[in-house]
């Protein structure tokens, strides 16, 4: 986990978060802190959370403390990351099949970078699904 | 680490939300509305966005939503298991059945102890949530202690649901307007609570204290409505002005001003009534005095005056500011705008003539002598001028100063000539007249009509020469002719002069217009030219082939537009040309009888007579009108010319016959029948003779000449129909059984006999199957009508008659079967739809009839069943018009003027239903179903048309 990272600790806290931004995307990432590949993750959001700050704010919850988004996002896997703008969560078409969310740890921060803005200039034109630039459906197997 | 920049010290307010504590029971997602998604059914339902549940149990259920659900991980493509797949053996089974024996052992165990300790847990849980029914069950094993008055004294629940509008409604503070039908509702019933209150008040406290008296509100509408006619009517003789003063271009376009002075005149005379155009133009100034207009007065001033500065020499721009200031109740300012106006344009009659008519009359003359010096040779500045006059002198005096100005206006000439009342003097002036305009017609027909006969030749012989393309002139010659008691001739002769030469000198008028022409000569009473005119003119411009019908459409155009004199002289033409044509003699015959008295209408027949021998219907009008006027021997007279014209015809004969017989000249009737069944021996002739002799009660004779004519006409069905007739008289006169059964026999047989002859007569199928029925074997009256239909396709009385013969019979439903299979045969037949009409339930007849009349748009049946079912929903004044309609429709229907004649006594007026009884006298009906059965009652010959449809409308159901 990062502890440079804000951490969401109730399901109210993360309902406060997406509604307190009104124009830069909101990233949560769901986990538990610590799960290995969850802490990949981590890293890289960390890691970029600096140069995206224009545009996007991130911030981690662990489901294991707070499932209450268990069952409404389907949150099974170890790590997951979603976008959300103005109260909306915003689609991403990944090539997975599943344009929900991210949920395999992503190592490459350009890429990571390269997937906000495409969220944020997407969302912000009022698109509520965005294509991703890059395609995942071979780097990442189920 | 301190230079990136932490989203929670950028903006610590935004963020604050970190360092809070949640709210308790708060259910995530739910503040924001989240919805959440299905990707795969198999990893858990998904959309349980925010569940509703309480606060408290939402604390349990994060150790709830440990449990696993047993369906959780079941694989959605293999549903029954990792064996599902096997076959089942012999070792399964068994395996399962000591499976089960230990499921029953352990079941057996402790069971009851596990059942009561159930069974204790449920009535806990019953005591602690009980069922309602249980609770409210003491209630209602009391209800039945419940009496029927206190049953019925329970209060209705009423509904709840229009509460809150209604408040609303009071609080908004709204009124809406109360219908008149309410108000004199609301009106009547006060009128009747007022007479009662004295002694029932106290029971009905409703209408003593508290609600509106409806009567005051109506008589202060009534009251603000006079004051608003009052008002107006006052106020219309100003608001003439105010119509046109909004639009100023009317005035600018119309050169004359006499457009408005009739309608001042109009208003400003008696107040009582109120013209049409009083009260729109009044109607017009009420409203510019409302508060809303008076802004709109500005803008016109403000307008006006912009108009008047860019375009001073605009005379419609000052009148319309003058009428404006008028109207804003401004006169002196008005004055000053319109004398202003006066100024800049001096050449506009118009600006002159507003600026006298706003000025009192002692300024306007001056104005008016003003406008004179700028514009001599206008005509409505001197007739206004002679209009401010008071008196005749100097009227006479201005107006013959306004001739020496205009010496050729006709107006002024004219009402030069009206001024006087010296004939002598208007004589003077005339001739004068005619000498300086002797172009005018009215002036010259004025002086002819002014001068004694002698001199009026002159004078419009003068007036032919001067003008020779007046037709004018050549009418008014000939009526002077016939004043003068010319005879007819010679107004012929001036006519045709008259005609000839206007054709030579080019003014040619065409027929139609000579038609009109001799119209107006015939209203101003003078038949004579009329006549002429018609004779000299009516060929003119047809073709001979269509001479016949363009003549006859004359004379029914003429006749409808009440031009008798006329269409009388068109026909008279008509008939010299084609002095063979029967038709054309009737016509003639026709007009006079509606419109001539009879000794015209005996001449024309006469002649007819000896033009066209041959045409019977003439001989018989001709001798219908000698006995119509009481003159038996010259109708002998006729009858026995016309035996001489046409020698074997039966309508002469029969004619003759009745001449006879209405006269009780009975041998000789019996003669004249002999006679003419030896000559020309007809079936009606036949007939005629047989009715004769029943009607005189000789039905032994009758019988003898009905059988005789039997062999001779096998196949007419009517001689069929007195046999049978006098048989059953028979019947009903001889009493004993023996003869009546054997009578029944024969007239079976002659049924037999008449069907066979002739299948083609629906009357007799019906005849046939009543007698059956009558007999009581309805069966074979069923099969008779049966046959009958089968024979006559599309006969819609034998359909009528079937269905009647079960409605007799009490078989409702078989009769509305027959009828909708009737309906489908004849679609069109008025009778049945009727039928159908009458059998519905009274609810669904108006759409049965909405239904009839789209099928059958005008057959006078159903006009007659529709008329009658507004008659019983009391809607009186259409149950006449319709009656009136289909009585028009078929005047040859006893039963519709019998339905009228009803109709009127019991809901109309005794003249009304006289009147009814008068047409019906004159349309001589033959048909109608009761009509037919009374009149040819044997007891009912000879009686008069009113009484006969008095005793049908008595009969009608």
């Amino acid at each position: 986990m990062s502890y440079f990272l804000p951490h969401l600790p109730s399901g109210w806290h993360v309902d406060q978060a997406i509604l307190s931004e009104d124009d830069r995307v909101v990233v949560i990432r769901f986990g538990k802190d610590s799960d290995p590949n969850c802490m990949v993750m981590d890293e890289t959001l960390y890691n970029i959370s600096e140069s995206v700050a224009n545009f996007a704010v991130v911030y981690l919850c662990d489901n294991t403390l707070v499932p209450d988004f268990n069952k409404m996002y389907e949150l099974y896997d170890d790590t997951t990351v979603m976008f959300f703008y103005r109260n909306k969560h915003i689609m991403i078409d990944l090539g997975t099949g599943n344009n929900n969310k991210i949920n395999w740890p992503m190592d490459n921060k350009q890429e990571m970078i390269d997937i906000i803005e495409t969220v944020y200039r997407g969302a912000s034109k009022g698109r509520g699904l965005v294509v991703s630039p890059k395609d995942y459906s071979t780097r990442y197997k189920y | 680490m301190a230079t990136r920049a932490n989203p929670l010290k950028n903006n610590a307010s935004k963020f604050a939300f970190l360092t809070m504590h949640p709210p308790p029971g708060y259910v995530a997602g739910l503040g924001r509305g989240a919805s959440g998604f299905t990707t795969r059914s198999d990893i858990g339902p998904a959309r349980e966005a925010g569940s509703m549940e309480d606060p408290a149990s939402d604390l349990h259920s994060n150790a709830n939503s440990k449990e696993i659900e047993p369906e959780q991980f079941q694989d959605p493509e293999n549903e029954t298991g990792l064996f599902a797949g096997t076959v089942y053996d012999r070792d399964d089974e068994e395996a399962d059945k000591i499976y089960d024996m230990i499921d029953d052992k352990m079941d057996e165990r402790r069971r009851a102890k596990r059942e009561a300790a159930e069974k204790k847990s449920q009535e806990a849980h019953l005591a602690a949530n009980p069922k309602i029914q249980t609770q409210f069950s003491d209630l209602k094993r009391s209800l039945a202690h419940v009496s029927e008055e206190e049953w019925g004294a329970l209060p209705e629940a009423g509904s709840l649901t229009g509460k809150r509008r209604k408040n609303n409604t009071r609080n908004d503070g709204k009124s809406y307007v109360v219908p008149d039908s309410v108000l004199a509702g609301a009106r009547e019933k006060n009128e009747l609570s007022s007479s009662v209150d004295d002694d029932a008040g106290v029971a009905t406290p409703a209408s003593s204290g508290n609600t509106t008296d409806f009567r005051e509100i109506g008589q202060a509408r009534d009251k603000s409505l006079s004051l608003r006619l009052d008002q107006l009517s006052g106020a219309s003789g100003s608001g003439s002005a105010s119509t046109s003063a909004g639009t100023p271009s009317s005035t600018q376009s119309s050169n004359d001003s006499s457009t408005f002075t009739p309608s001042t005149s109009n208003a400003t005379g008696t107040s009582t009534s109120v013209d049409p155009k009083g009260y729109l133009s009044g109607l017009n100034s009420v409203q510019l005095k409302s508060d809303a207009e008076i802004g709109d007065i500005k803008k016109a001033r403000a307008l006006l005056e912009s108009v008047i500065k860019t375009n001073p020499k605009h005379a419609p721009g000052w009148i319309a500011a003058g009428r404006v200031e008028e109207v804003a109740g401004r006169q002196a300012v008005a004055r000053k705008v319109i004398a202003a106006g006066c100024d800049n344009c001096p050449k506009s009659e118009d600006v002159w003539l507003e600026a006298a008519r706003l000025n009192i009359p002692q300024d306007a003359k001056v104005i008016l002598a003003n406008a004179i010096s700028h514009l001599p040779q206008s005509v409505k500045i001197w007739l206004k001028a002679v209009d401010l006059e008071n008196d005749p002198k100097s009227k006479r005096r201005v107006l013959r100063k306004a001739i020496e100005y205009i010496p050729n206006s006709v107006r002024l000439w004219k009402e030069a000539v009206n001024m006087e009342d010296d004939p002598q003097d208007a004589l003077i002036l005339l001739a004068r007249a005619t000498e300086l305009i002797p172009s005018s017609v009215e002036l010259w027909l004025a002086l002819a009509r002014l001068e004694t006969p002698e001199n009026a030749k002159k004078i419009i012989n003068k007036a032919r020469k001067t003008i020779p393309t007046s037709h004018e002139i050549w009418i008014a010659a000939a009526r002077l002719q016939e004043q003068v008691g010319a005879s007819s001739n010679d107004i012929d002769k001036l006519v045709n002069n008259g005609v000839g030469s206007l054709r030579s000198s080019g003014a040619l008028l065409s027929r139609e217009q000579w038609l009109k022409e001799a119209e107006r000569v015939e209203q101003e009473g003078s038949p004579l030219t009329c006549a002429a005119i018609v004779k000299a003119t009516i060929h003119h411009e047809i073709e001979d082939e269509d001479k016949y019908a363009v003549w006859m459409d004359d004379a029914d155009s003429l006749e409808d537009r009440g031009s008798i004199e006329t269409a009388r002289a068109v026909i008279a033409f008509a008939l010299k040309v084609f002095p063979e044509r029967s038709k054309l003699w009737r016509r003639a015959a026709e007009l006079e009888k509606q419109h001539g008295n009879r000794n015209t209408l005996t001449d024309i027949l006469k002649t007819a007579t000896q033009n066209c021998p041959k045409a019977e219907v003439l001989w018989l009008m001709l001798a219908k009108e000698h006995w119509l006027g009481g003159d038996v021997d010259s109708a002998r007279q006729v009858l026995g010319d016309a035996f001489n014209a046409n020698p074997s015809s039966e309508a002469v004969w029969l004619a003759a016959v009745k001449l006879e017989a209405e006269n009780n000249e009975i041998k000789n009737a019996r003669m004249l029948l002999n006679k003419a069944r030896l000559q020309s021996s007809t079936e009606r002739i036949w007939m005629k003779s047989a009715v004769f002799e029943r009607q005189h009660g000789n039905s032994i004779e009758a019988l003898k000449c009905v059988n005789e004519a039997l062999t001779k006409f096998p196949t007419f069905d009517k001689l069929y129909m007195i046999k049978v007739g006098l048989l059953d008289g028979n019947v009903d006169g001889g009493g004993d059984d023996n003869g009546s059964r054997s009578n029944n026999k024969e007239i079976r047989d002659t049924f037999a006999a008449a069907l066979k002859k002739c299948p083609q007569s629906p009357t007799l199928w019906i005849l046939s199957s009543r007698f059956e029925e009558k007999m009581g074997v309805i069966i074979r009256s069923r099969a008779l009508l049966e046959k009958g239909r089968l024979i006559n396709k599309n006969c819609d009385i034998l359909w009528a008659e079937a269905i009647r013969v079960e409605e007799r019979a009490n078989a409702g439903n078989q009769a509305k079967g027959l009828l909708s299979k009737a309906l489908q045969e004849c679609q069109t037949s008025g009778l049945l739809w009727s039928i159908a009409i009458w059998m519905e339930p009274r609810p669904s007849r108006k759409t049965k009839s909405v239904d009839a009349l789209r099928k059958v748009t005008d057959d006078p049946t159903i006009i007659v069943t529709v008329a009658r079912m507004l008659w019983m929903e009391g809607k009186k004044d259409k149950a006449r018009s319709w009656l009136s309609k289909s009585c028009k429709a078929d005047p040859d229907n006893g039963d519709h003027w019998a339905w009228w004649y009803k109709f009127e006594l019991q809901d109309g007026t005794q003249e009304n239903a006289q009147n009814v009884l008068e047409s019906a006298k004159q349309a001589e009906p033959h048909h109608g179903e009761i009509w037919q059965s009374v009149i040819k009652d044997d007891a009912n010959i000879g009686k008069a048309y009113n009484v006969l449809i008095k005793q049908t409308a008595s009969k009608l159901s």
